[in-house]
């Protein structure tokens, strides 16, 4: 090889590769800024009220946040997620049966929110619920914990 | 007078069209024309080769553009508005629903006709040599006109709306490694809310019509280069083998193959201005069939065109496009559907959601990629191709059964119930 081809080589190589990697590098520029940077939505952790808001009984289904507020006279407070773990359709609880269903695909969730038939994948989530110091009920979404957390009040 | 005559041949730089120069320099010389042959082949224009649905897919976009630019007008792509705006379209807006409804419509008939083009070129045969990668672009082509109307769908912002996509977006988020962040990307978010409606919209009025647009071009560029359409398969000829030219006629002569001329081509002006010496390969016979593009192709098009705007118009005027509640995140309806092409992929997901919704859909939009590259058969006939045939039919066989069960004989909970059953809301 003489000096020249080396050279024109060089250059082309040189010139193959800056083309490769400032379009891999804007490729990645356009990924990340499709990528969005904040989240304009609901916190995932939340005050939901006092404790005396909640009746016994048939649980409370809070519109906003997609989840069922459970409270039982001797067990306490249970926070279970609406969100149906297949699609993302909001479950319906039933009284008659104490189950969840789903509306989208079929699948029932069970009392403890495992899933008992339909295409879903895995239980409900339960989240965990605490007392907070001015006297409120605090959800934290990024908390899961198991069906049998309870919060005594 | 004379300057009239200056103005109009400095627009119509042609001869008169009662000649034949005239009538082939108003194709070449018309930019929006030339992407026709100057003459065309008698055959090719046949309704029963290719039932026009080709053109009227093509026309149906061109509803879809103009209709959709019109409703641009009064829609804002945010939750607040959005739904108001369609409200205004429908009740308030002079010519709402008209114009909504026939952009609904277009877009429904653009994923039926678009579908049976489709399977028009399987049956025919025309996706085999040297067409096999223009099939791969009207696969594309599909796939576009899919995500046009999903992006679409959720723009009305109702229930039907909310809940598809949201349906829709969850089985994207299956996809293996991918799926968590390819569900942020599209949603902007972690549910479907403003974030969403907003990137559906610049996907739904920006990106996706000019890549349709785009890879339409691309595609009506590929049917003139690989030679025009194909010829029907009723006048192919059973394949003969090749003749033999003895050259000497003495027994121990190597025999020398001819090649007989294509009889697949057209040939137009552009292959003469490339200067090849083309028109020794027409035979008399085909020379008979061909015709100048004016009057001939231009008139069954134009035809073509008004039936399928007048079809769009009356639908429109007949039939109210749909408009649900207000989008509530809380409730979901009961049971939630997708729109019709999508039920059969809902049906499947109802089953599994990853070999559903995932693995089922990916090889099937693989299997068509592949098609013209996997049926090596050369010939185009139907009673060559028994196998092809009947694979291909029951692909869309097993399509068109999932499409009718998931709309018709699935309710409330997504139970099977046949459509004759009347079942009077959800379950509590
Ligand atoms: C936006 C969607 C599409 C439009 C507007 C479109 C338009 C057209 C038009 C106008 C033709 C000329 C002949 C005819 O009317 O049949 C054609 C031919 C053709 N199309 Fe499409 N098409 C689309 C999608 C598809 C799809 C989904 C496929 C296959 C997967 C496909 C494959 C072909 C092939 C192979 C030809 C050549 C056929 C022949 O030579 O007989 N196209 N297309
Ligand atoms: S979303 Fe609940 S079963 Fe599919």
């Amino acid at each position: 090889m003489d000096r020249r081809t080396f050279f024109k080589a060089g250059w082309g190589a040189f010139g193959l590769a800056a083309l490769v990697s400032g379009v891999g590098v804007s490729l990645v520029a356009v990924g990340r800024y499709l990528m969005p940077s904040v989240f304009y939505e609901p916190p995932q952790a939340f005050k939901i009220g006092t404790p005396g808001d909640f009746a016994f009984g048939a649980p409370s289904f809070l519109v906003d946040q997609k989840i069922y507020v459970f409270r039982d006279r001797d067990k306490g407070f249970a926070v279970a997620s609406a969100v149906c773990t297949h699609l993302g359709c909001t479950v319906a609880h039933f009284q008659s049966d104490q189950k969840f269903h789903c509306p989208c695909h079929g699948s029932i969730f069970g009392a403890d929110g495992g899933v008992q038939h339909g295409p879903a994948p895995r239980a409900l989530d339960w989240y965990e619920v605490t007392l907070a110091r001015d006297g409120q009920l605090r959800v934290d979404k990024n908390k899961v914990v198991p069906p049998t957390y309870r919060l005594m009040v | 007078m004379n300057i009239f005559r200056e103005i109009y041949q400095s627009i119509v730089r042609r001869d008169p069209l009662s000649t034949d120069k005239g009538k082939t320099e108003l194709v070449f010389l018309n930019v929006w024309l030339h992407i026709h042959p100057a003459k065309v082949k008698k055959e090719h224009m046949k309704f029963r080769h290719t039932f026009y649905l080709g053109f009227i897919s093509f026309f149906l976009l061109l509803i879809l553009i103009t209709t959709g630019i019109a409703l641009m007008v009064y829609y804002r792509p945010y939750p607040a508005a959005a739904y108001q705006d369609m409200k205004d379209l429908q009740f308030v807006i002079y010519m709402g629903p008209f114009l909504r409804g026939m952009h609904r419509w277009a877009a429904h008939g653009m994923v039926a006709c678009v579908f049976l083009h489709m399977c028009r070129v399987f049956y025919t045969g025309s996706y085999k040599k040297p067409r096999q990668f223009n099939w791969v672009i009207g696969v594309v082509l599909l796939l576009l006109t899919l995500g046009m109307s999903f992006t679409g769908y959720l723009l009305p912002w109702d229930q039907l709306a909310y809940w598809a996509i949201t349906v829709g977006t969850n089985i994207g988020s299956y996809a293996p490694l991918v799926g968590g962040m390819l569900k942020e990307v599209l949603l902007g978010g972690h549910s479907v809310g403003e974030g969403a409606l907003i990137r559906f919209y610049v996907l739904h009025v920006a990106v996706l019509p000019l890549l349709v647009v785009l890879f339409t071009v691309v595609h009506f560029w590929r049917v003139r280069k690989d030679g025009g359409l194909s010829r029907p398969v009723w006048k192919l000829k059973a394949p003969k083998t090749a003749p033999l030219v003895q050259i000497g006629g003495t027994a121990e002569a190597v025999p020398l193959a001819v090649q007989a001329a294509s009889t697949e081509k057209t040939y137009g002006l552009m292959e003469v201005v490339t200067g090849k010496p083309i028109f020794e390969t027409v035979t008399p016979e085909e020379d008979d069939d061909a015709v100048f593009s004016y009057p001939y192709a231009f008139v069954r098009e134009g035809i073509t065109l008004m039936a399928t705007v007048t079809t769009i118009m009356s639908m429109a005027i007949f039939l109210r496009a749909p408009l649900e509640e207000l989008a509530n995140p809380a409730k979901t309806p009961n049971p939630a559907k997708a729109p019709w092409y999508f039920l059969g992929l809902q049906e499947l997901v109802s089953h599994s959601a990853l070999l559903g919704g995932v693995v089922a859909p990916a090889l099937m939009v693989i299997a068509l990629l592949v098609v013209p590259y996997i049926d090596r058969n050369p010939s185009r006939r139907p009673r060559d191709r028994k196998w092809a045939i009947w694979l291909f039919t029951a692909f869309v066989v097993v399509n068109l059964v999932l499409i009718v069960i998931g709309t018709f004989f699935r309710g409330p909970g997504w139970a099977l119930v046949p459509p004759w059953v009347h079942v009077t809301g959800g379950a509590e």
